[in-house]
């Protein structure tokens, strides 16, 4: 903001994709004229300020607030009444929903060379993981959206439960969200199911039918005797659901489960927070008690929680033997950050660029994350309670898990932060309305572009240097304040002045370090093909350590 | 003194707890004069464990009916416990380990008896780094001369043998502008900084005192300084203290420079906090690390009560404004606060890994270290007589040093290729600075040294360093030569706390470790395959 100050002149030029404002700098300081490039998916509100009475610098104009934490505050010459053309035009294209307008990406005619749309395959990434097995089989039951309007048409299910079977348990769980499964085990065949909440009300109803599947559930594996739920919300929360009918699997019902609830706080609470943390962070830095003010916001804590819940979900899956159901009320927001953070530690290949995609792809857009609500895309409704940076939340959880494990993930910074910028500018399909149906009526894959065709023909860019491939690897992060650290180069990113003065020569070293590191993989890989016809066995992998050094205790 | 009257058990069988993630050791404990050794059974496979005595810095006891609990914190802030057979034994035990760890002397310390396989006495001694640096500045520049007028330790007894002043000034004019200063700290360059061609200059504060005196010596040098510098010169005086304090020092025989008397300077004040007050904030921190106890929600205001990041800004920051007056202002800088051997030298040092791309390599570091803290007069013995852990109260000890390596660590986390040397580095300077068998941070000063026959008696910590086998563990993998200065930024949330070091105990050592021998790896097998193409390499600096 502090850059717009006491600029004279403004000529906006405006497209439907982007605002472009081009400053001419007047007062003869710097001769390059500043370009803001802002997609105009990223505007929450636009708001008049000032009135032809206004006097004094740059009190009338226009303020623009943004989804990503910054808000733009243009100054404006009163004569000419050029605002008002200004401000319709804005609004217009900013919120194309109120206007009867299509959403960018309907009309975005980039071309790539690779197809994003075919990044996921549910079938295929369930031949990953080995499903079909003879416990666990693909059903076709949701193919017309029938089932459950809000979860894919494709659904793993235990072998043993009849399509009848789940129409009934559909009936007793919240929005028809029966448990499915969404990730097992390679080894001890231990699965991760998740669902909405059960519908038992002030009552306490009960259902045979979902006692019984959750049996069948836990008898796919026999390792533990009961099967583990974790209920993500505080407990007090769970028990208030009971009165608008939900709540949660009590003892007396589900003999063979035990229950856990997590504590995360609901979507109303984090956005909260997070409104906190842009407080603090924009426009100004608070100052004297930086770190205070953090902990007030209450956002670090957060990530805590959910770090936290995922660690127990993955812990319990990986070392306990026990399969794990996870549910929240509806199932979309806490239950999808648990589960693919817990498959992002369990599972090596989430860690990759593509089995990343793949992971979002499955488990928040095919699971029916309600991105058009909780983003409000092309909406003018900037102060809709559905509103929450639940997927900001799980990227930040991501970001910390990269730091903590610098070599165990395939993409960088950079690739966090281009999937939450394009989160918000419409200029991509990906995360559009809020389930696979609505999403099917619309077309979205035939008419619009994914966000992985852009990632995906310009990997390079997005890949961490220092990768180094692990299979079954589990990761479990530290999920305490003292290892948790705000992710300063996201929230923080519009302030000049945490900046360094020099313009960061990290990114160059990172590209030469991956071409280098390339050739040297191509070159390994001659040497082998060379020697293997001399040797039995190939020498060491180019990505496996040496043994390390034993710790040293102390000096001679 | 013999070491044996000290000793009251010589052995006793023990288990030695080393925090949660490393599993016990069991064995016989040994005590000699200088360690605690724990020699695990014959059957064992695990090596001989070995802790210098030196660097205990408190020690709790507790008994029960047959054996007895000792609790050793360490200076390097680890936590260890001995779990000892026998109640008497572990009281000895105990008893012995709290005499030989806190013995003065410095001439029966360990690094006097240290005579490692591979090392010659003698070597990396070496280093004189006036001399060495002065051969650098002529290079550059004819207005500085070397001047030997310190030799016999007479008019400074904090300053080394020999140091650089401007030319025009003669040694006698040194010799009164000293007794002037307090400690006879006369300003003496620390830095030139060539591309400006001008400088940063180091002293204690002027003996003003209540009545104003002034000393046309003094003027002189600092004249000649600005003279040195160009025609017409101006100069920033940093006093690292408030205005407020700098005119209480008045009353006890300091005071500053008025501004009368030296034309072209001026004054700044950049109150650092030192002393007593920093050692606190360092004791507040360790506690609150290691206090794991406490509610998790309060651990960021709790941070943030101790202080210490905001030591670490004011540092920072100071150090970027004396270095952004030469390279931006083009102005000589002089730093002082009062005895000009703490805070002084924390910005000097700070400012020149800013500014220098040489001081940011390994040989440059360590030179900016022995020149900049050990040759400068930095009462090592006195300041790190103890760290966080010590119930003794304190006297002299103030974490200054460390301060200074914490700023290095956030400089380097913020510039993650420009420093040749990894947290390793920071990390054994830190160790070594509280406790080693080297002889490179004794004593106090050159002339305390010198008397000690330290440099022909002990090994000199940076040939223990330089070794080839530490090199992995010291450097930093990414290192590419930026010749920039490189302008960190000092806001609160440009400044982690520094886990490797206040956490490093706590945390389980594994995930950055193991990523960082993995960087190595990768690092390593590249230079490989360059040196198989050959590629004209452009990244040399030429300075």
């Amino acid at each position: 903001m502090s850059l717009l100050r006491g600029l004279l002149g403004m000529e906006l030029i405006e497209t439907s994709v982007r605002l472009f404002l081009d400053f001419q700098e007047k007062l003869a300081s710097l001769d390059s004229a500043l370009i803001l490039d802002v997609p105009l998916g990223v505007i929450s509100r636009i708001e008049k300020m000032g009135g032809a009475t206004s006097r004094g610098e740059n009190s009338y104009g226009l303020d623009i607030t943004c989804k990503d934490m910054r808000n733009l505050r243009f100054a404006l010459k009163q004569e000419g009444h050029s605002r008002r053309d200004m401000f319709d035009i804005l609004t217009r294209y900013a919120f194309p929903l109120a206007h009867s307008l299509p959403i960018f990406a309907f009309l975005n005619e980039e071309k790539f060379n690779v197809d994003g749309w075919t990044v996921y395959n549910p079938v295929e990434e369930y031949r990953r993981q080995g499903l079909p097995n003879h416990h666990w089989r693909i059903t076709f039951i949701n193919k017309c959206y029938e089932l459950c309007d809000t979860y894919p048409a494709l659904l793993v299910v235990p072998y043993r439960a009849s399509d009848d079977d789940l129409r009934r348990v559909a009936t007793f769980r919240s929005r028809n969200r029966i448990p499915v499964l969404s990730w097992i085990h390679p080894e001890n065949k231990t699965v991760i199911v998740r669902c909405s909440q059960p519908l038992v009300g002030m009552s306490g109803k009960r259902n045979k039918d979902d006692e019984k599947y959750l049996d069948v559930i836990r008898e796919t594996n026999r390792q533990i005797s009961k099967l583990t739920i974790y209920d993500a919300r505080p407990n007090v929360n769970a028990v208030a659901n009971k009165a608008t009918g939900g709540g949660y699997e009590s003892d007396d019902a589900y003999h063979n489960a035990e229950l856990f609830f997590l504590d995360i706080h609901n979507i109303h609470v984090m956005r909260e927070s997070l409104k906190k943390v842009k407080d603090i962070v924009y426009p100004n830095v608070e100052e004297s008690h930086w770190l205070s003010s953090l902990e007030s916001t209450h956002w670090l804590e957060h990530i805590k929680l959910v770090l936290t819940g995922a660690i127990q979900v993955a812990d319990k899956v990986s070392s306990g033997k026990s399969s794990v159901l996870v549910h929240c009320s509806d199932g979309w927001d806490r239950t999808a950050q648990l589960t693919s953070l817990a498959m992002l530690m369990l599972d090596s290949f989430y860690r990759s660029i593509e089995g990343f995609e793949i992971l979002v792809q499955k488990e928040w857009i095919s699971f029916g994350h309600k991105f058009a609500s909780r983003i409000g895309h092309g909406d003018k409704n900037h102060a809709d309670a559905d509103r929450s940076p639940i997927f900001l939340q799980f990227i930040d959880c991501v970001w910390q898990m990269s730091k903590q494990f610098p070599t165990a993930f395939e993409f960088n910074e950079r690739f966090l932060i281009t999937i939450l910028d394009h989160l918000y500018s419409c200029r991509f399909g990906t995360f559009l309305y809020n389930c696979e149906s609505a999403r099917e009526r619309q077309k979205v894959t035939e008419r619009t572009v994914s966000l992985w065709s852009l990632i995906n023909s310009n990997k390079d860019k997005f890949k961490n240097p220092f990768y180094t491939k692990e299979i079954n690897r589990v990761l479990y992060p530290v999920a305490s304040m003292r290892h948790l650290e705000l992710w300063v180069n996201y929230y923080i990113r519009w302030n000049p002045r945490i900046k360094q003065q020099q313009p960061n020569p990290v990114e160059q070293r990172y590209v030469e370090l991956l071409a280098l590191r390339d050739e040297y993989i191509q070159r390994l890989e001659e040497l082998q093909l060379a020697g293997s016809a001399k040797l039995a066995e190939p020498s060491t992998s180019p990505a496996s350590p040496s043994p390390m050094m034993p710790h040293v205790h102390t000096h001679f | 003194m013999e070491f044996s009257d000290l000793i009251r058990t010589r052995r006793a069988q023990a288990k030695l707890l080393r925090g949660p993630e490393a599993p016990p050791l069991r064995g016989t404990l040994c005590l000699t004069g200088h360690h605690l050794l724990l020699s695990p059974g014959p059957q064992a496979t695990s090596e001989l464990w070995l802790l210098l005595l030196r660097s205990v810095d408190s020690i709790e006891k507790r008994v029960a009916s047959d054996s007895g609990t000792i609790t050793l914190r360490c200076k390097d802030l680890r936590v260890l416990q001995l779990e000892i057979e026998g109640v008497e034994a572990s009281l000895d035990i105990a008893r012995s380990i709290e005499a030989l760890s806190s013995l003065e002397s410095v001439i029966t310390s360990f690094p006097f008896f240290y005579r490692p396989k591979g090392l010659r006495l003698g070597d990396a001694w070496h280093f004189h780094p006036p001399e060495r640096y002065y051969k650098r500045v002529a290079r550059e520049t004819n207005a500085w001369r070397l001047s030997e007028v310190n030799e016999d330790f007479s008019v400074c007894p904090s300053y080394p043998r020999a140091v650089i002043v401007p030319r025009s000034v003669d040694d006698g004019a040194l010799a009164r502008s000293a007794r002037f200063r307090q400690g006879g700290r006369f300003p003496v360059l620390s830095y030139h900084h060539a591309p400006s061609g001008t400088v940063l200059v180091r002293s204690s504060q002027p003996l003003t005192g209540p009545q104003k005196r002034r000393c046309a010596e003094d003027e002189e040098l600092l004249r000649a300084v600005l003279a040195g510098a160009r025609p017409g010169a101006r100069g920033f005086i940093v006093d690292t203290r408030s205005s407020q304090a700098a005119k209480q020092a008045r009353m006890t025989g300091g005071g500053t420079e008025a501004k009368a008397a030296y034309p072209g300077w001026k004054r700044l004040h950049r109150p650092l906090e030192r002393g007593q007050p920093l050692q606190e904030s360092f004791v507040r921190l360790v506690e609150a690390c290691g206090d794991l106890q406490q509610s998790t929600d309060s651990w960021l205001r709790r941070l943030e009560g101790c202080c210490w990041l905001a030591h670490v800004k004011e540092a920072l920051s100071t150090a970027c404004l004396a270095a952004q007056g030469m390279e931006r202002e083009g102005a000589c800088i002089l730093v002082h606060g009062a005895e000009g051997t703490d805070s002084t030298l924390l910005v000097t040092s700070l400012a020149q890994l800013i500014l220098d791309p040489l001081s940011r390599t390994m040989a440059g570091f360590q030179e900016l270290v022995e020149r900049e803290w050990i040759q400068a007069g930095h009462p090592f013995q006195l300041r790190c007589a103890h760290s966080a852990f010590s119930h003794a109260r304190p006297k002299h000890e103030a974490p200054t040093f460390l301060l200074f390596l914490d700023c290095v660590w956030q400089l380097g986390r913020q510039f993650p290729l420009s420093l040749e040397f990894g947290e390793g580095l920071l990390l054994a300077l830190f160790e070594h600075a509280y406790a080693s068998p080297f002889g490179t941070f004794l004593c106090n000063s050159e002339r305390e040294r010198c008397l000690c026959e330290v440099r022909t008696r002990t090994h000199s910590l940076w040939s223990g360093l330089n070794q080839p086998k530490e090199q992995r563990k010291l450097r930093n993998p990414l290192y590419a030569p930026n010749p920039l200065a490189i302008w960190p930024s000092v806001e609160l949330q440009s400044l982690r706390l520094w886990q490797g070091l206040f956490l490093r105990w706590i945390r389980p050592p594994e995930p950055s470790e193991v990523a960082w021998e993995k960087v190595w790896q990768i690092v390593t097998d590249k230079e490989k395959t360059k040196l198989s193409q050959p590629t004209v390499s452009a990244s040399e600096p030429q300075l």
